[in-house]
């Protein structure tokens, strides 16, 4: 008897014991939650508050009116890292201009980005402002009419001569909008970074046309040289390779296009843009293995003068300017334009052209002191980019650049000719269709796969993307 | 003691707790994952329900198949390489090995404690081609088989096998650990009296060992089974799915379908599809040692 006494109070001990543990879990979590729930109805609050304080002093003009806002920016950099820096130091800078801003920097994963805005979105709590992908994610956003049409802003603050034209034109083409719903936080030109060194022990010139292109690789590999370097393990490496061809041949919208069912990624222009990267391929032109060979691996090819051309895009500069990595020298790689089939399709003066990450303004917060951070923003962020890190964010800049090295100098100048840009191979594309295309020229570079097959299978998923 | 377990109230108390436990971090998320299957889009975002759809799109789904095809070679090379070498390694231990014998098991067991990504950044270098020759390669072609010397890693043919033998070499260790225990548990006059009845060598191990290894044997599958069904961040490391579809197995396509397709109701259909796999799979295991008791 005893012992059952004794059973049934242990049983009791334990049982308490355990609900005592699960209760305590519980008030932390509500706990913490009521705690979250309150900032959002104080920061709610204030919002309100700034609102009513804003339509009494509705100004446009040019001196800023110092109104009272917290905005909050979501980021995929680091406080200390990339736009991360430039970011920060224009809310720092805009903060000696209107004492009564403040602002909260939120770090978010870049694989974690596009799920976190789709959830934000989807309670309709888009941040002030936040950064974001172009191309087909940020048209969901315009289509839900979450994001706040950019051009208005600019207009309205007198601010839109800040933004360059190629820069415009280029995100425009990519919203599928003739406004502006982002701002730009880069401006990258794409082409074949070349080692010139190899270039002259081959006897090669630098190719203008595809002809010339398909002798000097050829030249490239009798001399004994890898032709190309190419990230096949990172997969947009080579996809990029087969934008290229496609683009020079069909023109600059091919691509579109097909996303939106006017052409078929079955036709034969396509497939005859995906033959030519097999055919290299099966040429040795890539060495072998490209599929296991990432884009890092593949720079470090071309500068210590394992392979003599590979594309990349501009922010390959801050390989090159790292002395420590570039065997090559200062001056020891040059840049092309990816070589032109008819000028009457795709002319010289085309350049590939992409803004990175971009930035997007919540449209459910928005108010006119977001309109005259933007405004500082926008105005500020081309000489602020210059002189800090020596690059080109798509503003126009006041700041001096002889100073920038001789690759960034290179880059400015091939910026400087390009009169019209065409976007990457997946930008039209659904993330379903741009994995297939991505993952599938693993087989179609390993001759696993054939080109028409390649195709197919991006069609395929289009098709089904569509159902 | 037997009072207590006798009387059904109490042991009812002392079941309770670890019931309600199970029940919240298992029970519950497959029901949850057996609704979800029931939605389109993902939760938040273009939510709406769509019946039995995601079911039918499975029948269809030809990057389901080769997911299933790819993790069935793997569940199969993997399973009986792991078990298969452990069991050799542990009697290696036992009856051929003289010296050296904790040296040799601390090497074998080594790699059991190596975290995965670092494993696969290692193999990825001894596979490597380009741009140097990785150690296979380098040896392959000092040894003068310079026509073996092969992307090991970018061609579909080879690259499930490099994955497999390097999850091989990972855990044999570990198997070996285990069958070592056993085989020092068998008590050594059962050896020793076959010994003296003349079996030895592979007799022994066929008629006195092995029936004897049985139980361990089927929890080593089952192991091992369970380890390689949700193959994922080995693959992750070392191809990252790749060439093409040739190393992705199912949980990488459901993690795909789900977090960069938003399609979170297809992927709680594929995650019900591995749950059954590994259900399915356990109990075909376990069916051995149940027959292997009623041998008894």
């Amino acid at each position: 008897m005893k012992r059952k006494v004794l059973s049934v109070f242990l049983t009791a001990a334990m049982a308490v014991g355990m609900l005592a543990g699960c209760g305590s879990s519980a008030s932390t979590a509500s706990g913490s939650q009521s705690a979250s729930t309150e900032a959002v109805t104080a920061s709610s609050t204030e919002t309100a508050s700034v609102t009513s304080e804003t339509s009494a002093t509705a100004a446009t003009g040019d001196t800023d009116p110092q109104m009272k806002k917290k905005i909050k920016i979501l980021s995929i950099w680091a406080e200390d890292n990339d736009n991360g820096v430039l970011i920060n130091q224009i809310c720092n800078d805009y903060k000696k201009v209107n004492p009564n801003f403040d602002y909260e920097y939120e770090y978010v994963a870049s694989d974690d980005l596009k799920q976190k805005i789709a959830t934000l979105a989807a309670s309709n709590d888009l941040p002030d402002v936040f950064v974001y992908e172009s191309g087909k994610p940020i048209v969901d956003l315009i289509n839900a009419d979450q994001i706040v049409d950019i051009s208005d802003v600019l207009k309205k603050y007198n601010c839109a001569d800040y933004i360059e034209p190629s820069a415009e034109s280029l995100l425009t083409t990519l919203s599928q909008t003739d406004d502006l719903y982002d701002l730009p936080l880069g401006l990258n030109i794409e082409g074949f970074w070349y080692n010139k060194a190899l270039f002259q022990k081959a006897g090669v010139e630098v190719p203008s046309t595809w002809d010339e292109f398909d002798s000097a690789l050829k030249k490239l590999k009798d001399a004994g040289i890898q032709p190309l370097a190419c990230g096949g393990a990172d997969k947009w490496g080579a996809t990029r390779l087969i934008n290229a061809y496609t683009v020079r041949t069909l023109g600059p919208d091919a691509m579109k296009k097909a996303a939106d069912g006017d052409a078929k990624y079955t036709d034969a222009g396509y497939v005859a843009a995906a033959q030519k990267l097999q055919d290299w391929a099966n040429a040795g032109y890539f060495g072998q293995g490209v599929t296991t060979v990432d884009m890092n691996t593949a720079g470090t090819m071309l500068m210590t003068g394992k392979a003599a051309m590979f594309y990349n895009g501009s922010w390959f500069t801050s390989n090159l300017n790292d002395t420590s990595a570039n065997a090559a020298g200062a001056d020891g790689i040059g840049f092309f334009n990816i070589p032109v089939q008819d000028e009457s399709i795709s002319g010289a003066d085309s350049y590939s052209m992409n803004c990175g990450n971009i930035l997007c303004l919540g449209k459910a917060k928005y108010d006119d002191a977001t309109g005259w951070f933007v405004k500082y923003f926008v105005e500020h962020m081309g000489d602020t980019a210059m002189t800090v890190q020596g690059s080109v964010k798509g503003y126009t800049y006041t700041a001096d650049t002889s100073k920038a090295t001789g690759y960034t100098q290179l880059v400015l100048q091939e910026m400087a000719k390009a009169k019209s840009s065409f976007t990457w191979y997946e930008a039209t594309m659904g993330s379903e269709v741009s994995t297939v295309a991505q993952e599938n020229v693993q087989s179609l570079l390993n001759g696993d796969m054939s080109a028409q097959d390649y195709m197919k299978s991006i069609q395929d998923a289009s098709d089904s993307q569509a159902e | 003691m037997k009072k207590v377990l006798g009387n059904k109230g109490a042991v009812a108390w002392f079941v309770l707790p670890a019931l309600i436990l199970y029940t919240a971090i298992v029970f519950v998320p497959i029901v949850w994952s057996f609704y979800y299957s029931l939605f389109s889009g993902s939760p938040g975002l273009k939510w709406k329900f769509c019946g039995m759809k995601n079911y039918f799109l499975l029948f269809k789904d030809k990057n389901f198949l080769d997911a299933l095809i790819v993790n069935g070679k793997y569940i199969a090379i993997v399973m009986v390489g792991q078990v298969g070498l452990g069991l050799l390694l542990a009697l290696m231990f036992m009856f051929w090995l003289k010296k050296c014998k904790s040296l040799v098991r601390t090497l074998v067991f080594f790699p059991v404690v190596l975290p995965t990504v670092a494993v696969g950044e290692l193999f990825a270098k001894i596979y490597e081609i380009q741009p140097n020759y990785g150690l296979l390669n380098s040896v392959l072609d000092s040894l003068g088989f310079h026509n073996l010397v092969q992307a090991w890693l970018g061609q579909a043919s080879t690259a499930l096998g490099c994955l497999c033998f390097m999850d091989i070499w990972v855990a044999m260790g570990f198997y070996s650990v285990i069958f070592y225990g056993a085989l020092l548990d068998i008590p050594y006059d059962i050896i020793e009296a076959a010994k003296i009845d003349g079996c030895s060598g592979f007799n022994l191990f066929r008629y006195v060992l092995s029936p004897l290894l049985k139980p361990i044997t089927v929890v080593a599958c089952v192991f091992s089974f369970s380890g390689t069904v949700k193959m994922f961040e080995s693959a992750t490391a070392l191809t990252g799915g790749g060439p093409g579809n040739a190393t992705k197995s199912l949980s990488m396509y459901m993690y795909e379908v789900a977090f960069s397709y938003n399609k979170v109701g297809y992927a709680s259909v594929l995650a019900l599809v591995i749950f059954l796999i590994c259900i399915g799979g356990s109990s075909i295991i376990g069916l051995f040692d149940k027959s292997s008791k009623e041998d008894n």
